[in-house]
């Protein structure tokens, strides 16, 4: 089967604006002690293009997000996923902190990395990252880390 | 002096078994080296070994360590990543070390299709006998396929290829190892150095040692360069 993922425009930073508005209107809010504000348990979602808009191409979720001047958001504990057409997680990635622009799509961060298709058989850990969504690409920058489990023989 | 490829098999299959089943061995030169031109050279990796078997323990899924110091570019648009500097793989079938890898990302539990080394690129495998293999290159493609049922895994080197395995030394622009039929091929100009070892029992002999030194050409006596022609040098004038 033959299946079109070209990219519809990125909702993420409007969900991820939206979200950390809503968030700050319905609840009590928690006030950093420099007067900056953040929002937790957030998720973001971008879709397929027709005609699978039904079904999830990325979600990025985190414990916090802090909103930084520049469309930055400083997100704890993210964790993003990819998936297939069919639905299937294609790769999870999971970094303590990143730094996520909202502007140009990209999150990055000095910090560990840990990723691994959907499955688990493949695994990579590194340090530092860069992860473009627009064209889902991952760079890990230093001590690249690969575990494969092979198929049995 | 050529040799056709069966030459080829048979002195590769010959010398191999010659150092594992204790065939007599001359003294003297420590090499033979043999040289085929415009011939192919297929040599069966399984056939060309008496090695013990060595017993393969019962193993959990195996794993595939690759790991890199400069980074690694994850492309999962077309599914693929690229590792950068010193990259080493290590598995339970091979080592590799090279400067630059790329592999197409397994999906669904399928095996790795695809990969290319670049740049020093540098192979330790041993084969289900435990015969031990060493390869270098400038470049080795590993590809695996399944196509009507049949497994094709193969490796083939390019850029001063080179393939030690044994005592045999195999070199030409392109080796390819097929890693499922256990058989090295070399599709043009083919070099093969195979090294005795004179130090094994199997050299030990009481048999006169025999030289392969080529019949004296002249009558000059023992001892004499006769194989060095004489210059006749003509006097200075001062």
């Amino acid at each position: 089967m033959t299946v079109s993922v070209a990219r519809a425009p990125s909702l993420i930073p409007w969900l991820l604006v939206a979200g950390t508005i809503l968030f700050f209107a319905i609840s009590t809010g928690r006030t950093q002690p420099n007067g900056g504000q953040h929002a937790s348990d957030f998720t973001s979602v971008e879709y397929f293009e027709p005609p699978y808009q039904q079904q999830m191409k990325s979600r990025v979720s985190g414990a916090e997000a802090q909103p930084q001047a520049g469309g930055l958001l400083v997100i704890r504990q993210l964790k993003l996923e990819t998936f297939n057409p069919d639905g299937k997680p294609e790769m999870i990635v999971n970094a303590p902190e990143c730094v996520y622009d909202t502007l140009n799509h990209v999150a990055s961060s000095p910090g560990h990395l840990k990723a691994q298709t959907g499955d688990g058989k493949f695994r990579v850990e590194g340090d530092g990252f860069l992860w473009r969504q627009n064209d889902s690409f991952l760079t890990i920058s230093n001590n690249v880390h690969t575990v494969i489990e092979n198929a049995r023989k | 002096m050529k040799y056709r490829p069966a030459t080829f098999f048979c002195l590769f299959a010959f010398l191999a078994m010659a150092n594992s089943a204790r065939l007599c061995a001359q003294t003297g030169t420590n090499a033979d080296v043999a040289k085929a031109t415009n011939a192919a050279v297929k040599v069966s990796m399984s056939a060309a070994t008496n090695a013990t078997p060595v017993a393969q323990p019962v193993k959990s899924r195996p794993l595939t360590l690759i790991e890199a110091d400069g980074p690694a570019d994850f492309d999962l648009t077309v599914r693929r990543v690229i590792y950068h500097d010193h990259v080493r793989v290590d598995n339970p079938e091979m080592k590799l070390s090279c400067e630059w890898l790329a592999a197409d990302l397994p999906q669904g539990g399928e095996p790795v299709t695809n990969i290319v080394a670049e740049t020093n690129v540098v192979i330790d495998a041993t084969d289900d006998k435990g015969q031990k293999l060493h390869a270098t290159g400038a470049q080795a493609v590993y590809i695996y396929a399944v196509q009507s049922g049949v497994t094709n895994k193969t490796v083939t080197l390019t850029g001063n290829a080179r393939v030690e395995y044994g005592q045999a030394v195999l070199t030409g622009d392109v080796i390819v190892c097929d890693l499922a039929h256990n058989h090295l091929s070399v599709p043009n100009n083919p070099k093969m150095i195979i090294h005795e070892n004179f130090n094994s029992p199997a050299a030990a002999t009481n048999a006169p040692p025999v030289t392969n030194r080529p019949a004296a050409d002249t009558n000059f006596p023992p001892g004499k360069l006769d194989l060095v022609p004489e210059h006749h040098v003509p006097p200075l004038n001062h």
